[in-house]
């Protein structure tokens, strides 16, 4: 049987080999959520990686061994691991198959909805709070208390953005009193206002802006499934075997996507498309809480701006 | 345009308390009374017990690919 602590000094490792090259990751999602004291268990490792250094964690990974197994690329759903679809918000997948577990990593170069670069902002070998928070506004309700449990954090730490973060009306009537609350995070989280104002609808605004976050990812989701079909027939007829060479594997992924697999869709689809999308399907609870509805530009700027 | 990081003022001990109260009290709901106990432990405390109960877990065979549902 594989330890817990074995995986997690596994993947600490790889993260080190990488910034021993100079390159720059970090883990997010739910592996920072157990370092960060609000989850207990996490069945894989998520990564954050620069999009340049996409090649040295290629590299790692190619060196790499967990027991006597070697890295694969996981699935047909998996872009390559580079720079190019890691700047258009793909994601690659790897697994080590061991006779007793296995380990997995899911790579990244755009934190999903992230509102500042998570480069310039970590934790040692993990992503900062701030970008994990954002990362966990998906389309799962399991996801969002983490997040409100990392915003409390924030607060107690004295970073304003954990405003931004908290998702449950309890506690946010409490924090408000207990924590001020400066107007630039007001007016960039414009339903916070009910919280200090002790008003009970606060309850149904936070219903409505989980749903308006579920819908945004969900689109987004949905933008890359359709936009990956072309590409995964293809790397399905490629016959590529796990115990292929991760190299051989990665040149025959990059083959694939270079013929199937749009850079951006989303850029492609865009951003206002969604956004309309996310906010009919608001429009449906009650026009007054569109208002109240952050502006959530700032959370795809770097996804849509990249050069 | 990246967003400015507005900072707080330092609190207090008794208001740090306070906000841990809170804190607590939101772990207790949302994941329940034994976990929030775990995740108020001290770090290397809370580590070596996770790590004890995970790999406690797939040794009796839990499958952690699967979500959790409670007990029914």
């Amino acid at each position: 049987m594989i330890c817990q602590s074995e995986l997690d000094r596994f993947y600490h490792g790889l993260i080190t080999d990488v910034h021993a090259r100079g390159g720059m990751c970090a883990i997010t999602s739910g592996m920072a959520c157990v370092q960060y004291r609000v989850a207990q268990s996490t069945k894989d490792c998520d990564l954050l990686c620069l999009k340049r250094d996409a090649r040295s964690l290629l590299e790692v990974l190619q060196a790499s061994s967990f027991g006597d197994s070697k890295c694969s690329y996981r699935g047909n759903l998996t872009a390559p691991l580079d720079e190019r679809w890691l700047a258009g918000g793909w994601t690659s997948h790897f697994r080590w198959r061991h006779a007793e577990g296995e380990a997995r990593l899911d790579v990244f170069g755009i934190a999903p909805r992230g509102t500042i670069p998570w480069e310039r902002e970590t934790n040692g070998l993990y992503a900062h709070r701030h970008t994990v928070a954002e990362m966990k506004r998906t389309k799962r309700s399991k996801d969002w208390p983490f997040a409100t449990a990392l915003g409390v954090q924030m607060l107690a730490e004295g970073d304003a953005r954990g405003w931004l973060h908290i998702f449950d009306a309890e506690v946010l009537f409490d924090m408000a009193e207990k924590r001020e609350c400066p107007d630039a995070i007001r007016q960039r989280r414009p339903m916070l206002q009910l919280a200090f104002n002790h008003d009970p609808r606060l309850r149904t605004a936070l219903v409505v802006e989980i749903h308006f976050w579920h819908e945004l990812d969900r689109i987004r989701m949905r933008i890359y499934e359709q936009a990956i079909r072309p590409y995964r027939a293809s790397v399905t007829r490629e016959h590529l075997r796990a115990e292929c060479d991760l190299t051989v594997q990665h040149q025959a992924r990059v083959r694939c996507a270079e013929q199937n697999l749009p850079i951006n869709p989303l850029a492609a689809y865009g951003f206002e498309n969604m956004l309309t999308e996310a906010l009919d399907s608001v429009r449906d609870l009650g026009e007054k809480w569109l208002r109240l509805l952050p502006d959530v530009r700032e959370n795809f700027e770097e996804l849509l701006n990249d050069p | 345009m990246i967003p400015e990081i507005p900072e707080l003022a330092p609190l207090t001990p008794e208001a740090l308390a306070q906000i841990r109260e809170i804190e607590y009290n939101f772990h207790v709901r949302a994941f329940g009374e034994e976990m929030a106990r775990v995740n108020f432990m001290p770090q290397e405390v809370r580590m070596r017990y996770l790590y004890e109960i995970i790999d406690h877990a797939v040794a009796k065979g839990v499958n952690f690919d699967r979500p959790s549902t409670g007990v029914k």
